[in-house]
């Protein structure tokens, strides 16, 4: 898969070493500009499909390299800074800006709207199609498929199963998978996790897969 | 103006002026004056010294008042001396110079807090965006990183959000400028908002959320909205009573849209309910709970007094909520179809 590159403009070192590792562990490839003094260069030249912009840098506002990047390119921008007045908010949208993040952001939001303006939303609505050991996960109609059977999934069930599809072969801790859907504004707790894991197992079996979702103990799910 | 203490400034004159008709009529009577007419000098004199004194002491009258009532009228009270115009008399000249020197060291005073409070304003806000850098920095690090402490960390980092976001608030809403923008937000999306802001602290003390579909379209400033709804929420965590359960709802009453923000929580007792607004004030629940400040709330109100939302609480043993209510704007609404 082609990996998009995002652009990190950002003067704090410790940030942007970790956006780098973030960004780096949801997929996309990450770039830092590495000299503050021609910034809007050296974005013609890595030419990335995103830039992270933030407002205060040693040489050039975020402003000014923002309009100068408009001149030649199209490409998302989004202001991350921690600089929350309302004219800061108003500059960056009337220069182009195409989101305004202040600091200190949420990561599932910061890594939505990345992926919203990349067009490469990971939710149901392009209707992607997952599959690990025989079985499909059929994201745009909420549906498990295996041995030719089907179920119909709750949103809470569909959510945790792309989770783990996403994580397949790899230990997913509960409180890893219960973080992942407060980020998508389902707030379960520990016992409704439970309850839907049994939910889907019941699923599971009805179309004829067993031992499916392995418990680790003390440490998670498996698939 | 006192009129009898008037009288009593000018006793030298009249009493000047009865030594002087004493001395008068002393001198006719042994002059060989008819009586008659020694009664009828004295008589003239004294009808034109009441005349003098009774006009003069009505002009004063009515010129002191005046400026008395002037003064009364402006509410910058030092600022009066430039209504005034600069007084005939030598002595009252003399207070005009006192009052005009008064008033300009009074002036320059306020213009130098008024400037020391504007650099305060700015050191914070710039000390704001300075503390948001490393507070970034951790969540990162820490999300990067997941391990048990880190959870913990960034439990704490929450609340160090939530306390450095008051300072900068407290010292906006002190400050009369506006501050605010308002555009369209939609109600759901920044409750999610606040909910995710907490998610950590929330996670951590088990709390059941439950929030209704809301479809609402509000007027506002959504940082300011989302600021209101983190304090509550934080009061939320802080005055819980078990397992707390935290839920939201809109609905739309009359011409506003109201948002619930309700808990089970130990709740308010019905004698401290009417000054929960108020600044410093931490009630009975300030004495169960150690680390209440009395600042949350009152800030709330104020940013919901300057925006024009309204805030309500109501509360019983079983729990609390809070009602912020938006007006429907029809103009916009009207514009908009």
């Amino acid at each position: 898969m082609n990996k998009y590159c995002i652009m990190i403009v950002e003067d704090d070192l410790v940030i942007r070493n970790e956006l780098l590792t973030l960004l780096g562990g949801n997929g996309y490839k990450g770039v830092i500009a590495e000299d503050y003094t021609n910034i809007v260069e050296e974005i013609k030249e890595k030419n990335p499909q995103l830039l992270l912009l933030d407002i205060k840098l040693p040489k050039e506002s975020g402003f000014s390299i923002c309009s100068k990047v408009r001149m030649f390119s199209n490409i998302p921008i989004i202001f991350v800074t921690s600089c929350n007045t309302d004219m800061d908010e108003l500059n960056s949208i009337m220069l182009g800006g195409d989101a305004f993040i202040t600091k200190p952001y949420n990561t599932a939001i910061l890594l939505a709207k990345i992926s919203s303006l990349l067009k490469r939303t990971n939710s149901a609505e392009q209707g992607e199609v997952l599959e690990w050991e025989n079985v499909i996960l059929h994201l745009g109609s909420s549906r498990i498929e295996a041995n030719n059977k089907q179920m119909d999934l709750t949103k809470n069930e569909l959510k945790i199963m792309y989770f783990l599809f996403s994580h397949a072969g790899t230990i997913c801790s509960r409180n890893s998978i219960i973080d992942y859907l407060w980020d998508n504004q389902l707030y379960v707790d520990d016992n409704v996790l439970s309850v839907n894991i049994n939910r889907i197992r019941d699923k599971l079996s009805a179309i004829e897969v067993v031992d499916f979702i392995k418990t680790k103990h003390r440490q998670g799910y498996m698939i | 103006m006192n009129i009898k203490q008037y009288l009593k400034n000018q006793l030298p004159v009249i009493v000047l002026n009865i030594v002087g008709m004493t001395l008068l009529s002393i001198f006719l009577w042994v002059g060989g004056n008819k009586v008659e007419s020694i009664l009828l000098i004295v008589l003239f004199w004294l009808l034109t010294l009441s005349c003098y004194v009774g006009v003069k002491c009505f002009k004063r009258k009515k010129y002191l008042d005046e400026l008395l009532g002037l003064t009364e009228q402006l509410e910058e009270r030092y600022l009066i001396i430039e209504l005034m115009n600069i007084p005939e008399k030598a002595d009252d000249q003399v207070f005009y110079k006192i009052l005009k020197m008064t008033e300009k060291s009074m002036l320059e005073n306020i213009d130098l807090i008024h400037k020391e409070r504007n650099e305060y304003k700015e050191y914070i806000e710039q000390w704001m965006h300075e503390i948001k850098t490393p507070i970034t920095a951790i969540k990162l690090i820490c999300e990067n990183n997941s391990y048990e402490f880190t959870r913990q960390l960034l439990v704490e980092l929450e609340r160090i959000n939530i306390f450095t976001e008051q300072a900068l608030y407290y010292t906006r809403s002190e400050h009369t400028e506006r501050d605010y923008f308002i555009h369209e937000v939609l109600l759901d999306k920044i409750v999610h908002e606040a909910i995710a802001d907490n998610k950590y602290l929330l996670r951590q003390n088990d709390v059941e959320i439950k929030v209704d579909d809301i479809d609402h379209i509000v007027y506002t400033d959504n940082k300011w909205i989302r600021f209101i709804l983190n304090q509550l929420i934080s009061n939320a965590v802080k005055y819980r009573n078990g397992q707390l359960i935290l839920h939201f709802y809109a609905e739309q009453i009359d011409d506003k849209v109201c948002l619930f923000v309700e808990d089970n929580g130990i709740g308010i007792s019905e004698s401290d309910l009417p000054r929960i607004f108020e600044k410093g004030f931490t009630g009975q629940n300030g004495r169960i709970i150690q680390n209440a400040t009395g600042i949350g709330l009152y800030l709330c109100k104020k940013l919901a007094d300057k925006l024009g939302i309204g805030i309500d609480v109501f509360s019983n043993s079983n729990g609390t909520s809070v009602k912020l209510s938006f007006h429907i704007n029809d103009l916009i609404v009207q514009v908009q179809e």
